[in-house]
Order: structure tokens, then C-alpha cells, then sequence
């Protein structure tokens, strides 16, 4: 397999003098394409931070990240959104969908601001619309459809580029139980079928056993690994529970 | 404590502030320097033949009805100002202060920054107001100079005014805040649009529309019925039919719909299209009236001028409510455009907005209109009337009589009205001409001749008219024997001069028939006393041939060395009109004019009325911008996500701020070139209708230079707001 993203002792610090704080503080690993790959970690152990620097929209204090061996720390700042759309997918915790267009809008917007042509557009977005099974809300606007819908719309958004990565954020934050289930087998749908490589922040450990492997952070740093390989989606939860019971100190932190 | 908040905060949220604080400083300034020449202690040196009071009354009157506008502006920053707070007050409730301690401190806040504006406004209203005084000076034609004064009593009624004004805001503030949920405060960043469609003010411009256009058809089907005749011209039968046939369309397309069950959409695009066809039609009756010389009455034109009016305003509401879905269609319509690049993200911006706002958007361009209209029409009716002035008021004093209700001959005045001589002798005036004569009816047959539009030409002696050519300066001029020219008014054509000298080469007089000669016309401006009634042409023929006429009406026209002062004019002018009453017992009608009191009251009310339009024109064109401006920066709350959404799915810095930038320019200029639109037919059609008055006194040339001054200031207004709007817009969805 090939690797399609690899970070290379990235750190990142705020504030200056004497008054540093290291919210990453050497983290190294890679992901091959095709691959699920989940992070997890307590509030402030640097998950968010980290994705915001693979994502482009923050910037490392020292390292280096390779997407597809291109070093993204070092693009210029004129070229970073030609980048970010040309290679990467966007999930957020709240659905980041525009009020003013309806579904299908939303989703042929990021391919017209990829100067797709226009006559390719619409099969596109049906062909993309009947895999996350949303071919039927295409033409209502986003406040008339459900939280799952929104996300499975904004998954369609940002899929349909086919882009080299799918960055997750927190993606069934706003969801509830039966949507995030939803949500989760179609985000699983779409590595499988689409073979797109995913890397979801979360720290709901339901979410998280979808994951082919996992990086627990803690304090900025990657404090264990743990893949899936050929245990049942079931046993692999337990596992993460157990570590999570670890990091945290005590049983009371998943509880 | 409290107090120390309230400091802190007008301190650190000055920003926040600063939309409050410019517009409320503007209104100040103009209502400072537009006041302060309505100051008793204003007292400019505008001579002594001039009386100020008149004007000091009109402007007070006229600028405290404008400013009443103002107290809507207010309330519309206000409203921006509670909506920009909102979060802030949620989390003071929640802490446990008492909504109605949030008010008063929020109340306090306003109110201090207002006082700022006020003390800014007056400093600025300083300056402006020389500008104000070098416009009146230049209006009674003397030099100016610059004076630095502050007038007392327009500070104290600039500040009881806008205190007042403070005040009745910040109580209905206050109300707001405390009847307001903590709840919507808190969400009040988060809130949705309202949805769009919901809109029931274009049902009701629907219906009153329709109902007007009924009025419109009886009143169609009536005036063929009582006035309609074969014999007029094509143009004028054409005109009749067309005012029954457009508003029968319009009926007969919203039966139609109705009938059809249509969508309302398509019901609006005909009745736009109606509209423009029912404008047209309404139009052209005042034109073709002109024209044609119809026997239409006032009350029929303002009628059709009334129709024309709501046409022009449903064409307006119209036209704004289907923008948005005029856009949608083009949309639809054109995936090549969708689908390029930010396109679908401008479309929903421009959509989304101009749903919700349709109705403001409207109000907004009607006030444009207003605004424009004012601005063009000031120059042009001041033009007009000092232009008229100038024509009438050529001599110091001029005595005329008329013979209209005169029946017998011997009632026809014949006075030399000595108790001028008199009250000049007794008032040490000197004169420097003085003429006393006669007109003559060229026929005596004539005398009994009353038709209004069939009014007989009156004659002057060639010496008379010599004489009246010298006290005006002109060249003298000469007849042959058995010779006559013709004298005209300034207003008259050259067409209707052709025609007239054409059809009256030779005349026929009791004293002998008497011949045009080469030279057939002088078109000196010599007043308007000179002519008979409803008549625009005077006769010149040799003494010879007048002793021989039947002299008609007498007249005296004197200059004097100095000017008569005011008071000597007003005193003068009781007394004549004691001896000669308007209207005689022997059915003469007798009148006298001074130039000093023409000129005083002409020039008095010529600058109420411009200064008052003008002042007008910017006080509705700031409210317009203002209001332009404010309605997009009070989303920039739901701008910032959407922008940001943009940003994180790949869009960079450029291309965002020329999206910005489009989405602003679209903003601003539908409303704008939509009132350019229908402001410019408006003028246009003035223009026309008074084009004979524009070409005597103005001029084409001067009225093109002033429509272009005022477009220019325009122009300036309008990007100075289009850049701070862009500037802060940027400023808000870039932090």
C-alpha cells in the first residue's frame, strides 16, 4: 500500500517568551490510502490542533507533513486554498452548509469552485446523491431537513471531488444515536466502496470503533496505537474503552 | 457603578458605535446649517430694498417638517444598534441584572454618544452653514464673506430637538429590551431569515393597484363618451382608446390568472408589464394636451397624473419583488452560469436577501425617486422663477391697467397716476425715466371681443415703444410709412412667431392698413404688462396711425436713480392700491409692481423652496443609504459563517472579496438603477411639459450643467457610503 499522508515530528506551540504552551508536541505517523483512520483524546490533547494543521488552516510551529509527498508546510499561502480543495474533504461537527442554496446547490458549489464543467455537474451529484441516499431531498434547503441528512449532504460535499483525504470533525457531534449510526455505516460505505482514506477526530468510542485503526493522543503526544485487524466491531469498542480507561486514570472519564 | 459601566462600555465599544455616531452627526450638521440662517441673530447684509423675515418664518417651517424624517433614521439605527447588543444583554440577564437596569444603561450609552454627535455635528453644522449663507448671498447678488458665528438660539434648538428625539427613541429602546425574552437574545445571532414568500404587503400593492386600474378604465370609458370626437387628430384618438384599452388588459390578465389558478409570480410579471403600458398611455394625455391644444381641464391631467404616479410606484414594487425570482429563472435557465465557479453561492446571497427585504428594497427606491427628483427639479424651478423675474421685474415701478371687464368706452382708464409723482416728490425719490402711454386696440371693433382664445392683439405708438426701449437700454428703432413690427414675450416660440408674423404680414386698423416691415420683430424682454391678455404679442405702429385708434388700457413704467427701500415700496403700494382698487367700480383692473418687493419676495420664497428641496433631496438620500448600508451590515453575523463555510471549502482571500465586492455592487445598485430608471422618466416628462418655460428662462445649456453638478454630488454621496459599507463589510466577515 502506498502512504498518502505522513507527518514527520510536527509540534506546534502558542504564545511567546516565557509563556509557551506546546498544544502538539511531537507527533509522527502516516496513513496509507484507503485507509480509517480514527484520533481520539480528552479536550486539550491536541486532536483539534492537529487536524487544523493537516487541514492547512493552521500552521506548524516545526515539522513536516507530506500529502502524497508534497510537504504542505511549505505551499505558499497564495496557493493554500487551490490545495485544500483540490485535495481535501471537509466534515465539520456542524454541517457548515450554506442556508441560502438548497442540498444539490450546496454540493455542486464545491464542484464549481473546482471549475467542473457545467454539464457534468448535475450526474455527478445524483450519481453521488443515491450512494448516501439522499436523491430525495436534493431540492430542499437545509433548514427543512433533518441533522443526519445535513451531515450525509455535507458528506456528499465533501467526497465528491474525490479528494486524496477526508478530514472528519467531530462529524455525529451534533447527532443523535440513530443519525450517528446512519452516519457512521455511510462514512464506512464510503471508505469501502469509494476507497477514499478518512482521518475522523471524535471522542465518542461508538464512533470511533467504525475506525480500521486508532491514535490516542494525550498532552500532545501520541500515547498508543490501536488497529482494528480482524476483531468484530463489538470487541474492538471494548478495546478502545480499555485504553481510554487507561489515558484517562479511572473508569469514571467514559462512564 | 452603574455609571462606571456605562463609560467603560461607550469606551470600548466605540467601534461598535460608529455607524450611530456618523449618521446621527450628519443629521445634526444639516439640520445645523440649514437652521442657523432661520437665527434672529442672523442678519446678513443683504441691503436695505430687502426684508429677511419672510425667509427667516418659510425655513424655520419647512426644515422642522424635513428634519420629522430624521426621527426614522434614528429609529432604524437604533433598531441596528439593539440587534448588534443583543448577546451582550442576554449574558447581563442571565448574570442577574434587571432587563430594565440593562436599558437604562444601554440608554445611557446612546445618549452619550449622541451628545458627542451633537457637540461633532454643531462644530461641522459651523462650516456647512457658510456654505448655506454664501448660496443666500449669491441668491440677492451680493459678495460674501466668511463669519465664523454661533447662533444661540439654533444651538438650543438643535440640541431641545435631538435630545427630544433621544429621548423618544431610548424610551421605545428601552421598552424593546424589556419585553424582549433572554432566550431570543441569546439566539439572536443564529436566527434564520424569515421565509421567504410570506410577503402580504405585495397582495395589498395588488389589489390597490387593481382597484386604481378600474378607477382608471370608468374614467377611460368617460371621457370617450363625453369628449371623444372623429375630427381629432390621430395621435389625440389614439391617446382616448388607449386609456380604455390598457387598464381593460390589465383587468382582463388578472381574470385570467384568477381563472387559471396562476401562480402568483405571473400574475405580478403581467401587471409589471401593464403597468408600464398603463404609464405610457396615462402619460401621453398631459403630452398630447400640450400638444394639441386640448380643452382638458386641471382636474382631468392631475386625475391621469395621479394614475401615472401609482403606476410608476406598482412598476417599482413590482419589479423589486421579482428580482429575486427574475434571478432565480436566469439561474435555472443557464447551468453554465450556475455552475461557474462562486456563481451559486451569489446567487443565494443576492436571493435569500432580496426575499426577505423586497418590501424595505421598495421603500427605498420610491424615496431615490423622491430624492432624485427633488435634486433635478430644485435647480430648475428656481431657474424658472428667477429666470421669470428677470423678465417681469425690468423696470423700478410699473403701473398697468386692464380692460377685461370693462364694457363701455368711457370707463377705460385714462389716469396719469400722479399720487406717484407725489409720494416720490414727497420722499425725495428721483426718477431717471419715467413713461406714461397708451395701448391701442388696432381695431375698434374689437373692443367688445372677450373670447379668451381669440383675445385682440393691442398696439403701443412707435415713440411710446422708443421710449420704453431707451429706459431699458435698447437700441432705438425706426418705421416706415404705413409700417408696422411686432413685439413678443420671452416665453413665446420661435414657431409660434413664424407662424404669426406668416398669417399677419399686412394689418388692417382704423387708421389704414398698415404693412410688416423687413425687420418684423424684436423679442427684447420688456416686461409683462406690455401685452394684452392671453395674448404674447404686441403691435408697434406710427404715431400717425394710433392718434386714430382707440386707446384701451393705460400704463406707467418709471426707473428710478436709487433703489426704492422696502419700507418705502410697501407704504407706496397701500396707497395706490387705496386709490386704484384691483378691481375699479368702472370694471378696470388696475395693478402696480416694485422690483424691490418682486425681487424681495421672488428671491425669498426661490430660496425657501431650493434650500428646502435640497435639504430634502440629502436628508431622504442619506436615510436611503443609511438604510442600504445597515441592512447589510446587520447580517454580517450570518455573512461571517457563510464566508467562512467558502473559505474552508477551498475558496482563497481574492476571490472572496470580489465576491464581496459584486455582492455589495449588486446591493446598492438595483435599487439605485431601478430609481435612476423611473427618475428619469419622471424628469423627463417634467422637462417636457414645461419645456417652453425651461427653454425661456433657463436655458438648455445651464439646465444640462446643473443636472450635471447634481448628478456628480450624487455620485460622490453614493460611493462615499459604497466604500465605508465595503470597508466595514470586509472588516466584519474577515475578523
Amino acid at each position: 500500500m502506498n502512504t498518502i499522508l505522513k507527518l514527520e515530528h510536527i509540534q506546534k506551540y502558542y504564545g511567546n517568551g516565557g509563556n509557551i504552551t506546546k498544544a502538539i508536541r511531537d507527533i509522527s505517523f502516516s496513513v496509507e490510502a484507503g485507509e480509517f483512520l480514527g484520533i481520539m483524546g480528552a479536550s486539550g490533547s491536541g486532536k483539534t490542533t492537529l487536524l487544523n494543521c493537516i487541514s492547512t488552516i493552521d500552521t506548524v510551529s516545526a515539522g513536516h507533513i507530506f500529502l502524497e509527498g508534497t510537504d504542505v508546510t511549505e505551499i505558499n499561502p497564495k496557493s493554500l486554498a487551490r490545495f485544500r480543495r483540490e485535495n481535501l474533504g471537509f466534515v465539520f461537527q456542524d454541517f457548515n452548509l450554506l442556508d441560502t442554496l438548497t442540498i444539490s446547490e450546496n454540493i455542486a458549489l464545491a464542484l464549481a469552485i473546482n471549475h467542473i464543467p457545467a454539464g457534468r455537474v448535475e450526474p455527478r451529484i445524483l450519481e453521488i446523491a443515491e450512494k448516501l441516499n439522499i436523491s430525495d431531498i436534493l431540492n430542499k434547503y437545509p433548514y427543512q431537513v433533518s441533522g443526519g441528512q445535513k451531515q450525509r449532504c455535507a458528506c456528499a460535499r465533501a467526497i465528491i471531488n474525490n479528494p486524496k483525504l477526508l478530514l472528519a470533525d467531530e462529524p455525529t457531534g451534533a447527532l443523535d444515536s440513530h443519525s450517528s449510526q446512519m452516519l457512521l455505516s455511510t462514512i464506512q460505505n464510503i471508505n469501502k466502496q469509494l476507497k477514499a482514506t478518512i482521518l475522523m477526530v471524535t471522542h465518542d468510542v461508538f464512533a470511533a470503533s467504525y475506525a480500521s485503526r486508532i491514535l490516542f493522543l494525550k498532552d500532545g503526544e501520541i500515547f498508543m496505537e490501536l488497529r482494528k485487524g480482524n476483531d468484530s466491531r463489538n470487541t474492538f469498542f471494548d478495546k478502545i474503552l480499555n485504553v481510554l480507561t487507561i489515558i484517562g486514570g479511572g473508569q469514571s472519564h467514559v462512564c | 457603578m452603574y455609571a462606571k459601566l456605562v463609560f467603560r462600555n461607550v469606551k470600548r465599544s466605540a467601534k461598535d458605535y460608529l455607524i450611530y455616531i456618523v449618521t446621527m452627526t450628519i443629521c445634526v450638521t444639516l439640520f445645523y446649517a440649514f437652521l442657523s440662517i432661520s437665527s434672529s441673530y442672523y442678519n446678513p447684509d443683504i441691503g436695505s430694498e430687502y426684508d429677511f423675515t419672510l425667509l427667516r418664518d418659510g425655513m424655520k417651517a419647512a426644515i422642522c417638517m424635513i428634519t420629522l424624517l430624521l426621527l426614522f433614521l434614528m429609529r432604524f439605527v437604533n433598531h441596528y444598534m439593539l440587534r448588534q447588543k443583543q448577546k451582550e444583554f442576554a449574558i447581563q440577564s442571565i448574570m442577574g441584572m434587571e432587563q430594565k437596569t440593562i436599558g437604562r444603561i444601554f440608554f445611557a450609552e446612546t445618549l452619550i454618544m449622541g451628545m458627542i454627535s451633537i457637540l461633532i455635528g454643531i462644530f461641522f453644522g459651523i462650516f456647512c452653514s457658510q456654505f448655506i449663507t454664501a448660496m443666500l448671498l449669491t441668491a440677492y447678488e451680493k459678495s460674501y464673506e466668511i463669519s465664523w458665528t454661533l447662533f444661540p438660539d439654533t444651538v438650543l434648538w438643535t440640541v431641545a430637538f435631538f435630545v427630544f428625539s433621544f429621548l423618544v427613541v431610548g424610551i421605545f429602546n428601552t421598552r424593546t429590551i424589556q419585553k424582549t425574552k433572554i432566550i431570543t437574545m441569546l439566539s439572536a445571532e443564529k436566527e434564520n431569515e424569515p421565509e421567504p414568500g410570506n410577503s402580504r404587503w405585495i397582495s395589498v400593492a395588488v389589489i390597490f393597484f387593481e382597484l386604481i386600474t378600474v378607477w382608471a378604465f370608468i374614467t377611460g370609458i368617460q371621457k370617450v363618451w363625453f369628449y371623444y370626437d372623429a375630427r381629432f387628430a390621430f395621435p389625440v384618438r389614439l391617446m382616448y382608446w388607449r386609456n380604455i384599452l390598457f387598464p381593460l388588459l390589465t383587468l382582463l390578465w388578472s381574470v385570467f390568472c384568477l381563472i387559471k389558478k396562476g401562480e402568483r409570480n405571473m400574475l405580478i410579471t403581467g401587471l409589471l408589464i401593464c403597468s408600464v403600458l398603463n404609464a405610457f398611455a396615462t402619460a401621453s394625455v398631459a403630452a398630447l394636451a400640450n400638444k394639441y391644444y386640448l380643452p382638458l381641464g386641471a382636474g382631468m391631467l392631475n386625475q391621469y397624473l395621479l394614475f401615472l404616479l401609482i403606476d410608476l410606484l406598482f412598476f417599482i414594487g413590482a419589479l423589486i419583488y421579482l428580482a429575486s425570482s427574475f434571478i432565480v429563472t436566469w439561474k435555472e435557465k443557464l447551468p453554465e452560469h450556475r455552475y461557474h465557479g462562486e456563481a451559486l453561492f451569489f446567487y443565494g446571497q443576492i436571493t435569500s436577501k432580496l426575499n426577505t427585504t423586497s418590501k424595505t428594497m421598495t421603500l427605498i427606491c420610491i424615496t431615490l425617486v423622491l430624492a432624485i427628483f427633488l435634486f433635478i427639479a430644485a435647480p430648475i424651478l428656481t431657474g424658472w422663477a428667477s429666470g421669470y423675474l428677470g423678465v417681469r421685474s425690468v423696470y423700478d415701478v410699473q403701473v398697468y391697467s386692464r380692460y377685461n371687464n370693462v364694457y363701455e368706452e368711457k370707463n377705460l382708464p385714462q389716469d396719469n397716476y400722479e399720487i406717484i409723482t407725489d409720494f416720490f416728490a414727497a420722499h425725495e425719490i428721483d426718477t431717471a425715466h419715467d413713461c406714461t402711454f397708451n395701448l391701442y386696440l388696432p381695431k375698434k371693433a374689437d373692443f367688445h371681443n372677450r373670447m379668451k382664445y381669440d383675445f385682440p392683439v393691442v398696439a403701443i405708438s412707435l415713440s411710446d415703444y422708443n421710449a420704453i426701449r431707451k429706459m431699458l437700454g435698447y437700441e432705438q428703432i425706426s418705421l416706415g410709412e404705413n409700417e408696422f413690427i411686432t413685439q413678443w414675450k420671452t416665453i413665446a416660440t420661435e414657431e409660434e412667431r413664424n407662424s404669426f408674423i406668416a398669417e399677419h404680414t399686412s394689418v388692417v386698423t382704423d387708421g389704414g392698413t398698415l404693412n410688416i416691415s423687413e425687420q418684423s420683430y424684436s423679442e427684447e424682454a420688456m416686461g409683462v404688462t406690455l401685452y394684452n391678455s392671453y395674448t404674447d404679442v404686441l403691435y408697434v405702429f406710427p404715431d400717425k396711425i394710433c392718434e386714430e385708434l382707440l386707446p384701451v388700457m393705460r400704463n406707467r413704467y418709471i426707473t428710478t436713480t436709487k433703489n426704492i427701500t422696502y419700507e418705502n415700496a410697501r407704504e407706496l403700494e397701500r396707497l395706490f392700491v387705496a386709490e386704484y382698487p384691483e378691481q375699479a367700480e368702472s370694471g378696470a383692473l388696475y395693478g402696480v409692481r416694485f422690483s424691490t418687493l418682486q425681487t424681495n419676495s421672488a428671491i425669498a420664497n426661490n430660496f425657501i423652496l431650493q434650500t428646502g428641496m435640497i435639504y430634502g433631496a440629502v436628508v431622504l438620500m442619506v436615510i436611503c443609504l443609511t438604510v442600504l448600508s445597515l441592512q447589510q451590515l446587520l447580517d454580517a453575523g450570518h455573512y461571517k459563517y457563510r464566508f467562512s463555510v467558502l473559505r474552508k471549502l477551498g475558496v482563497d482571500e481574492r476571490r472572496v472579496n470580489k465576491l464581496i465586492l459584486k455582492q455589495l455592487r449588486v446591493w446598492f445598485g438595483l435599487p439605485i438603477i431601478v430609481a435612476i430608471m423611473v427618475a428619469a422618466v419622471v424628469i423627463g416628462y417634467f422637462i417636457q411639459t414645461i419645456s417652453a418655460e425651461v427653454s425661456a428662462y433657463i436655458g438648455y445649456t445651464t439646465l444640462m450643467l446643473q443636472i450635471g453638478v447634481t448628478v456628480g454630488i450624487l455620485v460622490i454621496l453614493l460611493l462615499c457610503y459604497f466604500i465605508s459599507t465595503w470597508v466595514i463589510f470586509r472588516c466584519s466577515v474577515n475578523s
